[in-house]
């Protein structure tokens, strides 16, 4: 956010210098990059284990992955409020691994949201540039403005005491915006939300991040949260980071079984041989594009769901299999159903266009495009 | 109708307690107000009692020594007892167990071993030293000793009760270590000082054993006060100072509540 704050949020279409295509307008969005960080706790508690990690200005980088992964020991580094054993942290083109967290531009929404309860909204909101030296009516109109952005409206003139969850997780969000820092960090600001808010609020912070083109740094545990949200994903496991990319390409091609489990795929087979465009799996041979070959022998292959065709018409060269019907749910838009392969459990996903459903039990012929298999290492 | 007998004796137990709670202080009271010279017959009411306590420059002395006592104690044991039981909640993780009872050791032992132990050790430095002379200085330090506990405890339970993030919080919205201290602790514990401010002050009025042990010739307190002149009997003038110190102790135990209930809230 820049004193200008709402007119060059209507100017969407100017492009920034140092976020290339992106339209953001934040002349400030910074890039962080973090090269070997170590941090244990106690004697025997590896937090993180050498993170090298590289965000981009003005991105929505999530941190993903199960509780202890570390990826709120990362978060809680960016703040400066954990130091790191070894390791450095550069945002912006700055070493800040050893400033303290009162001196870097890096604001931080807290899970529990952490509002002064000795203050009112508008207090709570001024804090960071009162603390900051800021003149009362310059604050009181930067106030003003973050109200009027995350459109607040009577909010502000309340105790805190008397808002309810998904207010105070604004007042959260506004307070630390307020402060225009190179780096918002949001440390599962959302979960404490019930769905139907949950869901409003992650349209909500993702259209403030892309109008501000603030550099957002996103931890969660909600794979689903992570790729509705994220320009880029980290998903981290045991302190280390398995995978960077896109959305789709982790969810697509995950690096290994880890990333594919916690992406939420079950389709997961162990490779027992392979040559150049086939391996052998628990479910029979399956031929797979030869790009797909990676050099050593064993591994999984993963078949998304979604990919798989029931009694269908199968075109030349794609891979068949004869399975059972075990289980069926029925979603609305989506049918889900397991089958049983080789006495081996396999699930398939049909998207609900009024064909017929299969039932129980039913004799099912498989097909799937060599293409959409994907060998995932161990 | 044995469960209403009981009933009705646990009633009773409550409304005897009262009794002998209140109305000792109510006959104090009553008396103080009294023109005769009797604790016994209630004559008519009068105000020759405080007229003549507030001639009495002995008392005014004594009442002047118990307030400068009591503030300047309390403010010392505040700014101690603080830090102190902000120490204790920094350090709330590691095992503390002897550290506690260190702090509580002086709320549960008797006051005259207490006032004894103080009394016989500063007497031992001014022998050696020529420093600590009895007086309002020993017994301010005396006081201090036995309000710390009272304070850092308070202080201690308010911080617990804090949503530990929010000393993050303020780290991350740019406040230094010294505005941290003035804008957000200070400020978010504002309460339990006040009511620990309170309870300090009312130990120290109330107190009547350790200042005896600490006071020097030139130190009587209302309290010390009030021994030496009862020798002589109990005087209606005697429950006019009583009902003037009913009524202080009261108002600090009633704001102490108050603000601490505030803080709770």
């Amino acid at each position: 956010m820049s004193e200008n704050m709402t007119a060059e949020i209507a100017d969407h279409s100017s492009a920034h210098p140092t976020t290339g295509e992106r339209d953001g307008a934040n002349r400030k969005a910074s890039s962080i990059e973090m090269q070997g960080l170590h941090k244990r706790f106690g004697r025997d508690t590896v937090a993180l284990d050498g993170v090298d990690l590289n965000i981009r200005a003005g991105e929505f980088f999530t941190l993903l992955g199960p509780s202890g992964c570390g990826k709120t020991t990362l978060l809680r580094i960016l703040a400066g409020l954990e130091e790191p054993e070894a390791g450095s942290l550069v945002v912006g083109g700055k070493n800040i691994t050893e400033v303290p967290p009162h001196q870097r531009s890096v604001n931080t929404v807290f899970q529990s949201y952490a509002l002064f309860p000795h203050l009112s909204v508008r207090e709570n909101l001024a804090f960071g540039l009162k603390m900051r030296g800021m003149k009362t009516a310059e604050r009181q109109a930067k106030v003003d403005e973050i109200a009027e952005f995350i459109k607040l409206g009577d909010l502000v003139d309340r105790h805190v005491d008397q808002l309810s969850g998904g207010q105070r997780q604004r007042i959260a969000l506004a307070r630390a915006l307020i402060c225009e820092p190179d780096v918002l960090l949001l440390d599962e600001p959302l979960s404490a939300l019930d769905a139907g808010l949950r869901s409003q609020l992650q349209v909500e912070l993702l259209r403030v991040q892309k109008r501000l083109g603030m550099t957002f740094v996103f931890v969660t545990h909600d794979q689903q949260e992570a790729m509705v949200m994220s320009d880029r994903i980290a998903v981290l496991n045991g302190g280390t980071i398995q995978q960077v990319g896109t959305p789709d390409e982790v969810y697509e091609h995950p690096v290994n079984a880890f990333v594919a489990h916690f992406m939420g795929h079950d389709n997961l087979f162990a490779i027992s041989a392979a040559e150049d465009d086939w391996v052998d799996t628990e479910l029979g041979r399956l031929r797979l594009d030869p790009a797909e070959q990676r050099d050593a022998q064993d591994g999984w292959l993963l078949i998304r769901p979604e990919t798989l065709e029931l009694d269908g018409e199968i075109p030349e060269g794609y891979n068949r299999l004869q399975g059972t019907v075990a289980e069926r749910l029925y979603r609305g838009s989506r049918i889900e159903y397991r089958l049983t392969v080789n006495g081996r459990s396999l699930m398939a996903v049909a998207s609900n266009l009024g064909q017929r459903m299969h039932n129980i039990g039913d004799r099912v012929t498989i097909s799937v495009c060599p293409e959409d298999l994907v060998r995932v290492a161990a | 109708m044995r469960k209403r007998t009981l009933t009705r004796g646990l009633a009773g137990i409550w409304w005897v307690t009262l009794f002998f709670l209140y109305v000792p202080l109510f006959v104090i009271v009553l008396f103080s107000f009294n023109s005769a010279n009797s604790t016994a017959i209630f004559e008519r009411f009068s105000l020759a009692w405080y007229r003549r306590l507030f001639d009495n420059e002995q008392i005014i002395n004594a009442f002047g020594n118990s307030l400068v006592l009591a503030v300047s104690s309390s403010i010392v044991a505040l700014v101690i007892g603080c830090l102190i039981g902000y120490g204790m909640y920094r350090h709330r993780h590691r095992k503390l167990g002897w550290l506690i009872v260190l702090i509580y050791l002086p709320i549960v032992l008797p006051d005259i071993v207490f006032g004894i132990s103080e009394m016989a050790f500063f007497v031992q430095i001014h022998a050696w030293t020529g420093l600590l002379q009895p007086g309002l200085g020993t017994m301010i330090i005396a006081h201090v000793t036995f309000q710390i506990p009272f304070v850092a405890l308070i202080v201690y339970s308010r911080f617990v009760g804090l949503d530990p993030t929010l000393f993050e919080a303020a780290k991350d919205l740019y406040a230094s270590p010294l505005k941290r201290v003035v804008h957000f602790m200070v400020p978010t514990i504002k309460p339990a000082l006040i009511s620990a401010f309170f309870l300090s002050f009312t130990l120290s009025i109330d107190d009547f054993v350790i200042s005896f042990f600490t006071a020097g010739p030139e130190s009587a307190t209302l309290p010390i006060y009030i021994w030496s002149a009862i020798k002589k009997g109990v005087t209606p003038e005697i429950n006019a100072i009583a009902t003037l110190m009913i009524g202080a102790v009261a108002l600090a135990a009633v704001l102490s509540m108050l603000f601490n209930r505030q803080g709770r809230r």
